[in-house]
């Protein structure tokens, strides 16, 4: 028996490193394929990216995605873009900084989203009682933006509103944004800004900016400090309360995405206010290479990934799809909004934010 | 045979190059040293990332000083991250941050005077009402150095935006220097460390009511079962400023493990137990706050984006604001200190006139209103100098003549530290009764033994010898030299005070004992 026993062990073994040697170079093979595409993201999408399913519809293409998240407007200040192969920034000028800075043409609009503040339903009926906010079918408008940027700009505080009861607080009216220098959320608050107290008209001259200047410094520089990305102001809305900041510009998307998340750290006594007019912000994907390239085709044409953006509260072509998205979640949300505006020239725009960054640096 | 042993040889290795995998990888971390009492939870932290921690621990504006001068480090973790931020400019050494954990920098009131006063779950409560209480002197709190600490540099910036109006973040302008001044007139211990301040109050108690720390420390402090009158913790109507422990990647070669320890830091198990060991709040809305803790509305003061507001607010409080100090440096100048050393010594003290210009060494300096008193000594007393800082420019007059006299001591004799520290005393006791209202402290740096005098026995028995209005005057060691570190540890505890290692850096020992003068 025994002298049968070595030469089947023998056999055995060979087997089993064959097998093993043909799994492993199949693998092998398969991560060859798979390409890995570094990029520099907007941190308000690092979930969209983290989430499986849509790690697994990119692996089907045979991508995988290593980020980082930095500002949207960092990334074309701060970064050696050459060491990435694509920027995935929020904000249609933010995008053409970068796509200047790198000297790109091409670039990828793969979903947008309209900018909204995150608040609380307690804030928000003190509004509406000073005729500010509107509710329409369950969902909050701040349908007299001017007046609430007059509040803002004069120094108003919270105790000087009437109906005031639940939040006589000492702090002055301000919508918290990051930083304008550095981040695109803010940078869409300056747009909307500029244009409602450029007369309802978008900023295309040097002379209008110089007229209003001063008043949209004070939007930001009142603030304190303030943070640099969009998800960090978001999160410290789910945590801090009311007390830290009554209202909160973000991004729609990260509230749906939180709204519609198994786990959802939104509660009963938190709302989100559309601004009349409100904005978009394009999230735009810039690609330095081909694998940037892969990559921003696969995320605007594959249909899963379009749908799996959805899932993440981001809107884009498949109308329908964000439509069923909202009912499946029971979301109050405006299906369209109709009352949007364009931001100013990409020149226009960072010609206000380069004023604001001179008084910070007079300080 | 030799087949079952070869696939026996391939199993194992299978198996150990399995582990090899698994090993753990090791990060520095510079701390705050807030940040100690996580010490117990680093082992959780390991087995769920297998990511070792080897922290290590600074001050607030030392720490901050060290990242902008571009010490190595992997990562930084303070209990907040906004000064540094702020100071670091164009060079940007945080590549990444994520908030950990939160605490608010409130005040604590003994129960039975929140009661009195009406200030016990009251809403309307304002920072106003609090300077006046300060200011009537019925108020009597202890708060850390805001150069040293980052509980007192919260506390410092918050009451500074409450008082001048609280409606934005602060800018010079708008520091109301009046109020604020009413408000330090409450301050009656001071301290370099937020840790040692709640130990101090614990001893001090009878002669305090009232502290500002970090939320979850007076939480601590009520659990201890060490207080007489529990501590009613007060959130003033204008707001407070709440540290958040932003954990910030440095070295961009570990972003992988960065974001591994940020994913496992902000899980809902992680955070559950963080806020059950160290009582601060959780940063994801998926764990809910415990009963221990209030819940008002958490009014949030907006930070200043402006460091020069921060600079300036700094500086007032040291040179203007706080009760002025008289500092006792009780300065070895034997035989042993020749060469090096007293070279050390000088430049260290130097140092302290205003010419060290490094963020720390601006805010250690010798203050306005400061008295000095050194008193070398080897095995005789030599005459003590004192010194009050008229003016707290560098090149003015007070400095200088500071400059001059240290420049003159020269070594000589043997070591006679008890001697020279009973006479400290004494003068230190003659000066309170004649100006009871500032602080006093005494400095003891020796590189040796004492063998000369007075014993460390006969020595003890002269402190205990003091009558109770007669005590509470600490004494801070630094160990230099060959210094005997039991004997100025039992010092530095026999008269409550503190025991620093010089030995690395002299002139950082002294840096950080200013924070307790």
């Amino acid at each position: 028996m025994r002298k049968l026993i070595a030469p089947l062990l023998t056999l055995l073994l060979v087997l089993g490193l064959a097998a093993g040697i043909y799994v492993s170079v199949g693998e092998q093979l398969t991560q060859q394929r798979t390409v890995t595409v570094r990029g520099l993201i907007g941190s308000e999408k690092e979930d969209f990216f983290r989430d499986p399913r849509v790690v697994e519809a990119l692996a089907k293409k045979d991508l995988a995605v290593e980020l980082e998240k930095a500002g949207s407007r960092q990334i074309a200040t701060q970064f050696k873009l050459k060491d990435y192969d694509f920027a995935f920034p929020s904000g249609a000028p933010a995008a053409e900084k970068i796509k200047r800075e790198a000297g790109v043409n091409k670039a990828y609009e793969v979903f947008f989203t309209p900018m909204a503040v995150a608040s609380w339903k307690l804030i928000a009926d003190i509004l509406e009682a000073n005729n500010i906010v509107r509710q329409r079918e369950g969902v909050y408008y701040i349908i007299d933006l001017t007046r609430l940027l007059q509040f803002v700009i004069a120094e108003k505080r919270w105790s000087d509103l009437s109906k005031n009861e639940g939040y006589s607080v000492k702090k002055n009216l301000l919508v918290s944004t990051t930083d304008v220098r550095q981040s695109n959320s803010a940078g869409m608050y300056l747009s909307l800004a500029s244009y409602i107290l450029n007369n309802n008209n978008i900023v295309d001259s040097t002379e209008q900016i110089g007229a209003i200047i001063q008043p949209l410094e004070s939007l930001f520089l009142r603030q304190g400090f303030v943070e640099n990305s969009s998800a960090t102001p978001f999160k410290d809305y789910l945590v801090m309360g009311p007390g830290k900041a009554p209202l909160v510009m973000i991004y729609e998307a990260q509230y749906l995405e939180e709204a519609s998340s198994a786990n959802s750290g939104l509660s009963g006594d938190m709302t989100l206010l559309y601004p009349e007019p409100t904005i978009f912000s394009k999230h735009i994907l810039v690609p330095f290479n081909d694998k940037g390239n892969k990559l921003g085709a696969a995320l605007t044409d594959d249909p899963e990934l379009q749908k799996l953006a959805i899932e993440h509260g981001f809107r884009n072509r498949d109308a329908a799809g964000f439509r069923s998205f909202v009912k499946n979640h029971q979301l109050a949300v405006p299906d369209t909004l109709v009352n949007v505006v364009e931001p100013p020239t990409f020149e226009i725009l960072e010609q206000m934010i380069m004023m604001i960054e001179q008084r910070y640096k007079r300080n | 045979m030799s087949v079952l042993k070869a696939i026996l040889f391939v199993f194992v290795t299978a198996i150990l190059s399995g582990c090899g995998e698994k090993k753990s990888e090791s990060l520095a971390v510079l701390a705050g040293s807030e940040l100690r009492d996580m010490e117990p939870m680093l082992g959780d932290i390991e087995s769920n990332t297998g990511i070792k921690l080897l922290m290590t621990y600074t001050g607030t504006l030392e720490g901050a000083e060290k990242l902008i001068a571009g010490e190595p480090t992997d990562l930084a973790w303070f209990s907040h991250g906004k000064y540094v931020s702020l100071a670091q400019g164009d060079k940007n050494r945080i590549l990444a941050q994520e908030k950990t954990m939160l605490s608010p920098v409130v005040l604590g009131v003994k129960e039975s005077a929140a009661k009195a006063w009406g200030w016990a779950d009251n809403p309307k409560l304002t920072w106003r009402e609090i300077a006046a209480k300060a200011e009537s002197g019925e108020l009597r709190y202890a708060m850390a150095d805001p150069a040293a600490s980052n509980s007192g540099f919260t506390a410092l910036v918050g009451v500074a935006t409450a008082l001048s109006g609280g409606g934005d973040a602060l800018a010079p302008k708008d520091i109301d220097q009046t109020q604020l001044g009413g408000f330090f007139k409450g301050q009656q211990l001071s301290a370099g460390s937020s840790a040692w301040l709640a130990d101090a109050y614990v001893k001090e108690q009878g002669r305090l009511n009232g502290i500002i720390n970090y939320e979850s420390v007076l939480m601590g402090l009520n659990k201890g079962g060490q207080l007489q009158d529990k501590l009613a913790l007060i959130y003033p109507q204008e707001g407070i400023i709440t540290a958040d422990y932003p954990l910030m990647l440095i070295n961009g070669g570990k972003r992988e493990a960065y974001d591994k320890l940020v994913a496992y830091l902000s899980s809902p198990p992680f955070q559950q137990k963080m806020m059950e060991q160290t009582g601060r709040r959780p940063v994801i809305p998926q764990v809910k706050l415990s009963a221990d803790f209030a819940s008002p509305l958490l009014v949030e003061l907006a930070f200043p984006n402006d460091l020069s507001a921060i600079d300036k607010l700094l500086f007032a409080y040291e040179d203007q604001h706080r009760r002025s100090s008289h500092a006792f440096f009780v300065l070895d100048v034997s035989g042993s200190m020749r060469g090096e050393r007293m070279q050390s010594l000088q430049t260290t003290l130097k140092n302290l006139t205003g010419q060290d210009q490094t963020l720390s060494g601006r805010f250690t300096r010798f203050r306005n209103r400061e008295t000095l008193t050194f008193i070398p000594f080897d095995n005789r007393i030599y005459p003590a100098k004192t010194f009050t800082i008229a003016e707290p420019d560098s090149q003015g007059a007070s400095m200088q003549a500071v400059r001059q006299y240290i420049d003159s001591l020269q070594p000589m004799g043997q070591t006679a530290i008890y001697q020279a520290l009973q006479t400290a005393y004494r003068m230190a006791l003659e000066a309170r009764r004649a100006a009871p209202d500032r602080f006093y402290s005494i400095v003891l740096m020796s590189d040796g033994e004492s063998n000369s005098g007075l014993s460390e026995e006969e020595f003890a028995r002269y402190i205990r010898s003091l009558s109770s209005q007669d005590q509470g005057i600490k004494t801070f060691t630094i160990l230099f030299g060959e210094a005997n570190q039991e004997a100025m540890q039992q010092l530095a505890e026999i008269t409550e005070g503190g025991l620093f290692d010089g030995r690395q850096s002299l002139s950082q020992a002294f840096k950080t004992i200013r924070g307790y003068q």
